[in-house]
């Protein structure tokens, strides 16, 4: 596999281009939002001077990298277990979505087990003891020590 | 005279049985994330961040501050047994440390670390109680265009020191300001990018955003790749050093302390660069330099020395100017203002309470970190042995509780895990994410401090230049700008550029 190159799968031309594109939009953000004068600045008048600053550096790493090439975005996934990554991610966005209906034991304990079993499997009995070990504790720590409500979601008719 | 009957007044403080604990549990947690890798402290204090909300301000901001310097005495020990630096400063103490734990010296290793950390952090405590009067007295002068200097000179040196690439650092300051200008204008009460959102009215949040970047990211970034660790199983044995030992240390003990306490105070300056230059004089101070990175006690007491000198030089800016010299203390900003206090040139005089009280809790919370550091060695490595497939994921149960609980808001758990994901591929596109959020906490006050010289100076830019302090900082950080420019230079910005976190 290819690691350096210049062409078009350069991981430094794509995040340049990535924040070129944050830049002006920024800028434009910035624009529309009004600069005011130099007497007396508008709302707009940081964010579009920061973002004319961030689309020149990023144009500068943008210019680099199709001078110079850098690594491939290939050789940035190569050999790691990105899978895992992904899955992670996947895992934190339903656990987002159903943490406040559901609750915060019932989501946290299916989030522990499923983040220790099928990510780097560690055996049932130490998923088990670990994760509701951690949730009960965790949750008798925030309402009754901390007094930091967290949602009951399925067990409010026990939890009040 | 007045020193004393004000840290007397920081000591009646401190020691209140609310502040003690608050205390204890910061330097504990400090230890604590200081010795497992893969947590550092911008993420536990970020996390801690929201259960400081229902305690006093001070003792929230003592347990926060607890965490900070007590992470630079736990990543020690991770270095020295297990060869995987537990939080970034402790990186070189791996080097000497480690080879020391192989050759059946760990607990030297770890006794020196320990001792001189102590030594290194209460003579920055004592320097911290000396200057921060005088500097806070001077900065009671600055108006503005001073402070919107100074924080530009913050952001560039930072940048300058970040390791790689300039322009990227330069870049991810830029993200961070814009990041810190969403929400509500301060001055016009207009909305910025908050695309309608209800939630963004406020701004973003600070602790979702560093949870994300460095909490969520760093463990992505882990789980990609295997993770082995193989702790030192040989006996410890004393921790206390031989006279030998204490020979070789107290001279670069000495050095560390006042070279990290000097680099602690600068902007952008911070634990990991004093801790490496520590070491770079050591080494070229030895007598016999090939010994360095074959068990050489002064290549630990010396480094480990100057990243506590340097925590506690980092106070200084932070609490006299309000300006945060590195990422950890820009969280520590945060924690400051959502405690409804300013810190700054007027904090010792309105609050000398909170001032003073920090204080004291640092000499109380040394004394701390010796007692756990040293008899209780035992415990922080059985805590070592714990697997990394068990850790990561209360780890990341910590951070969602921690952003939720912050704002009792699902939203915010949604922006940790975007502010993951983007994190990770920062890190794999080698951006780096420490600017950010210095300027993400700093973007509000630079803006402010921007608006309000030029409304004073009635739109002439000069009014930056042609006041001294102001000039200065601005001409400091040009030539920061420019010496990446010339190639020998850059050569020598790459060799002590660093990576903050």
């Amino acid at each position: 596999m290819e690691n350096h190159t210049k062409g078009l799968g350069n991981a430094e031309l794509w995040g340049g281009l990535a924040w070129l594109a944050f830049g002006l939009f920024v800028t434009w953000q910035g624009w529309t939002q009004g600069l005011g004068t130099l007497q007396e600045p508008g709302s707009g008048f940081a964010v579009f001077w920061t973002g004319v600053i961030a689309t020149g550096l990023a144009a500068t790493i943008v210019v680099g990298a199709l001078a110079a090439g850098g690594p491939s975005l290939a050789s940035l996934w190569h050999d790691t277990r990105w899978q895992k990554v992904l899955l992670v991610m996947g895992l934190l966005l339903v656990f987002g979505f159903f943490f406040e209906q559901i609750g915060f034991i019932p989501s946290s304990l299916v989030l522990l087990l499923v983040l220790m079993r099928f990510i780097d499997p560690v055996p049932w009995w130490q998923a088990i003891t670990v994760s509701f070990g951690a949730v009960i504790g965790m949750w008798l720590l925030l309402s009754k020590f901390l007094r930091i409500q967290m949602p009951a979601g399925l067990l409010a008719p026990w939890l009040g | 005279m007045d020193v004393i009957s004000s840290l007397a007044h920081g000591f009646a403080v401190a020691l209140q049985p609310y502040n003690l604990l608050a205390c204890f549990a910061g330097v504990f947690v400090g230890t604590l994330i200081g010795v497992l890798p893969g947590i550092g402290p911008v993420t536990a204090m970020a996390l801690l961040l929201p259960i400081t909300l229902s305690a006093p301000p001070e003792a929230g901001i003592i347990m926060m501050a607890g965490i900070y310097y007590g992470s630079m005495y736990g990543g020690s020990t991770t270095s020295i047994l297990v060869n995987i630096p537990g939080e970034a400063a402790s990186v070189v103490t791996c080097l000497d440390g480690h080879e020391m734990a192989k050759q059946g010296r760990a607990g030297p290793a770890l006794g020196i670390a320990a001792l001189g950390s102590f030594f290194a952090g209460t003579v920055a405590i004592i320097a911290l109680m000396l200057v921060a009067p005088t500097l806070a007295r001077w900065a009671l002068k600055f108006g503005p265009a001073e402070y919107f200097s100074l924080m530009v000179l913050g952001l560039t040196l930072l940048a300058f020191l970040t390791h790689g690439s300039m322009a990227k650092a330069l870049l991810m300051a830029c993200v961070g300001l814009v990041l810190g200008l969403v929400g509500t204008d301060a001055i016009t009460a207009e909305e910025r990018l908050t695309f309608g959102r209800l939630e963004l009215l406020d701004g973003l949040g600070i602790v979702p955003v560093v949870m994300g970047l460095f909490g969520v990211a760093e463990i992505l970034a882990n789980l990609e790749r295997r993770i082995s660790r193989e702790v030192i199983k040989a006996q410890i044995g004393s921790l206390w050093p031989t006279r030998a030992d204490w020979q070789a240390s107290k001279g670069p003990m000495l050095r560390g302390t006042i070279l990290g306490f000097f680099v602690g105070t600068l902007p952008g300056g911070g634990a990991v660069i004093s801790s490496f230059a520590s070491y770079a004089l050591e080494k070229r101070l030895a007598k016999d330099p090939s010994r360095f990175g074959k068990g050489a006690i002064e290549g630990v007491a010396g480094p480990e020395a100057a990243n506590n000198a340097a925590a506690g030089g980092a106070f200084i800016p932070l609490l006299t100017l309000g300006i945060p010299p590195n990422v950890i203390l820009a969280l520590l900003l945060g924690a400051f203002i959502i405690h409804g206090l300013q810190p700054g040139p007027l904090l010792m005089i309105q609050n000398p309470g909170v001032f003073w009280g920090i204080v004291a809790s640092m000499y109380i919370g040394n004394i701390m970190l010796l007692v756990l550091n040293m008899p209780l060695i035992g415990m922080w490595v059985q805590v070592l042995k714990v697997p990394y497939p068990i850790l990561f994921p209360l780890i990341l149960m910590f951070c969602i509780i921690g952003v939720f609980s912050s704002n009792a808001a699902v939203f915010d758990v949604f922006v940790m895990v975007m502010f993951g994901a983007i994190g990770y591929l920062m890190r794999k596109f080698g951006y780096e994410p420490a600017p950010l959020v210095l300027a993400f906490v700093l973007g509000p006050l630079l803006e402010n401090n921007l608006r309000k010289a030029l409304i004073l100076s009635r739109g002439d830019f000069w009014t930056f230049v042609e006041r001294p302090i102001s000039g200065t900082c601005l001409a400091i950080a040009a030539l920061m700008l420019i010496i990446p420019l010339l190639p020998s230079l850059a050569r020598k910005r790459q060799a002590i550029a660093l990576d903050q976190e």
